[in-house]
């Protein structure tokens, strides 16, 4: 039995839709879903939270709680843009679930929470005026104090300075780790997938277009769309000769041999006219007709 | 000065306005001295209506805020079919004539069954506070209803979904998140609806004359006794008005 299972999973937001979403994720997993903007990732981990009204089946530990309030769901949210309370201080945004719901060890785990994240000196100040930084620290232990079942990530780096984007990736898979949480993150960068998820679902137009381990589904897509959309290029049809199969088959442009040269030493050759040559930062770009 | 004749063109044509806003209510302030003022505050019928207006103004503004908000928070809240049509019907009584809205209220609360069913409770609206204070509220609601809504518009709807996660129920995210955060639009249009309901004369004269509110003792001196019998009355209406203007200054 999976830790926790959507099974066709249907919601409408306006004109929005999703269709069928299934996928499992399993107790201690860091899961990412991957997706364009607009593909339907945070109605997902809001569906996930009850934040929507759904058709099909939330499952948790093999109980249903597709109909449960979300103050009943003990799940954990950090938005992307944060959503910390402005009336209140970092100290009572952090403490906040205490107010509603009894918390195992509340003290221990608020100050293991505050040194963990070197929240010590924003402890009594005002939200405003925060960086992004901070703020994205103190969402993620407000969530995590309220004990969370499954921490729901909802592209966490996005507003986060680029620079400080490895070390932040790093903070979560660390924290991940040291709490022992299962973490549903989504997001539209193949980076913070690769570096971070387990297992992987893409989502396309409101669909699970595959779902599997990230390495599995980084490198091998099932389909054309998910192959564009992970970036592959020169992506061909192919056939066996005698059978009756199509497949597809790309060729990484790294892996291409540019040379002036009329017999290089390769499997395969093509002539071709430079048409230009494009200096980009640490590499080049040629376009060859 | 070429660059900024646009400028000093608008800053012209501002003045004017500005002008004729103040000069009327500095006139009047300038125009009695405060020893005429503070007597006129100690008439008996002059004290006990001014408190009369603030007080049944005040009890309007409460009684909205408890029907107003909810009301407030539905519209900013919820997408729902005839949300536009309900925004305007709390939009129309501001526009409509104040006469008329009293022969509207006379006509509804007067007589009729909604008027027995009230009387069964022992609520009358003819000749009674209760008639000065709907009368008030019809006219005046809609600017704390308005205010309330443009400020729950305001919180981000994220707060409330992060706050319901967290363990808090609707009505525990309405009063620690959407309430707190919205305040500042909230007292604003209380502020605005107790300032409008003290001025407020066309609905009421037509339900109570007796017992008289400030606006309408200003009416009754000025037609029994003229212009220099009224005057420090409305000087001390319009005082307090401002005074009314400035809290709501300092509460942004």
């Amino acid at each position: 039995m999976s830790f926790f299972s959507l099974q066709a999973l249907t919601c409408d937001v306006g004109a929005f839709h999703l269709h069928d979403i299934s996928f499992d994720v399993g107790e201690g997993e860091y899961f990412v879903i991957l997706g364009h903007s607009g593909a339907g990732k945070t109605v997902i981990l809001e569906s996930i939270a009850g934040l929507h009204g759904v058709g099909g089946k939330l499952l948790f530990n093999g109980v249903d709680i597709t109909n449960m309030a979300p103050e009943e769901r003990s799940v954990g949210f950090v938005y992307q843009d944060f959503a910390l309370f402005p009336n209140l201080s970092v100290r009572e945004n952090i403490r906040f679930a205490g107010r509603y719901k009894f918390i195992e060890d509340a003290d221990s785990l608020f100050n293991d929470l505050v040194d963990f994240l070197g929240l010590e000196k924003l402890l009594d100040r005002r939200i405003d005026n925060l960086s992004g930084g901070e703020k994205q620290r103190i969402a993620i232990a407000r969530a995590l104090f309220s004990r969370p079942k499954i921490l729901l990530l909802d592209e966490p780096l996005s507003a986060i300075d680029p620079t400080f984007r490895n070390a932040i990736m790093k903070f979560l898979k660390e924290m991940h780790r040291r709490y022992h949480l299962t973490t549903l993150h989504v997001t539209h960068n193949f980076r913070e997938a690769s570096y971070l998820a387990d297992r992987i679902a893409i989502v396309m137009d409101g669909k699970v277009q595959q779902v599997g381990c990230a390495n599995e589904v980084l490198s091998h897509p099932s389909s054309l769309k998910v192959a564009e959309f992970l970036g592959f290029k020169n992506i061909f049809s192919s056939s066996l000769l005698g059978e009756d199969s199509a497949q597809l088959f790309s060729i990484d442009p790294n892996a291409i041999l540019v040379s002036k040269e009329n017999n290089p030493k390769c499997d395969y050759c093509f002539e071709g006219k430079l048409d230009e040559c494009m200096g980009i930062v640490d590499h080049l770009n040629f376009l060859l007709r | 000065m070429k660059r900024y004749w646009f400028t000093t063109f608008l800053v012209f044509l501002g003045a004017i306005m500005l002008l004729f806003l103040t000069l009327p209510l500095f006139k009047m302030m300038i125009g009695n001295d405060p020893a005429t003022l503070l007597k006129t505050l100690k008439e008996a019928d002059v004290s006990s209506s001014i408190w009369l207006t603030m007080k049944v103004s005040l009890f309007a503004t409460l009684f909205a805020l408890v029907t107003g908000l909810p009301l407030a928070y539905l519209i900013a809240r919820h997408e729902f079919i005839g949300r536009s049509f309900l925004e305007t019907l709390v939009d129309i009584p501001i526009m409509i004539p104040h006469t008329a809205a009293g022969i509207a209220l006379l006509v509804a609360f007067g007589h009729g069954s909604l008027g027995s069913f009230f009387d069964l409770f022992g609520i009358k609206f003819i000749g009674t506070e209760a008639g000065i204070m709907i009368a008030m509220m019809f006219l005046s609601a809609t600017f704390l209803i308005n205010g309330a809504k443009e400020g729950f518009k305001k919180v981000d709807v994220k707060l409330e979904k992060v706050a319901r996660t967290l363990g808090a129920s609707p009505l525990k995210v309405f009063l620690a998140i959407s309430l707190p955060n919205a305040k500042k639009d909230i007292v604003n249009g209380c502020l605005m609806m107790w300032g409008r309901g003290l001025g407020e004369f066309g609905a009421v004269v037509i339900l109570v004359y007796h017992p008289m509110t400030a606006p309408v003792l200003i009416y009754d001196r000025f037609t029994s006794f003229g212009l220099s019998y009224s005057a420090p009355v409305a000087a001390v209406m319009i005082i307090l008005s401002i005074m009314v203007f400035f809290n709501r200054e300092v509460c942004q």
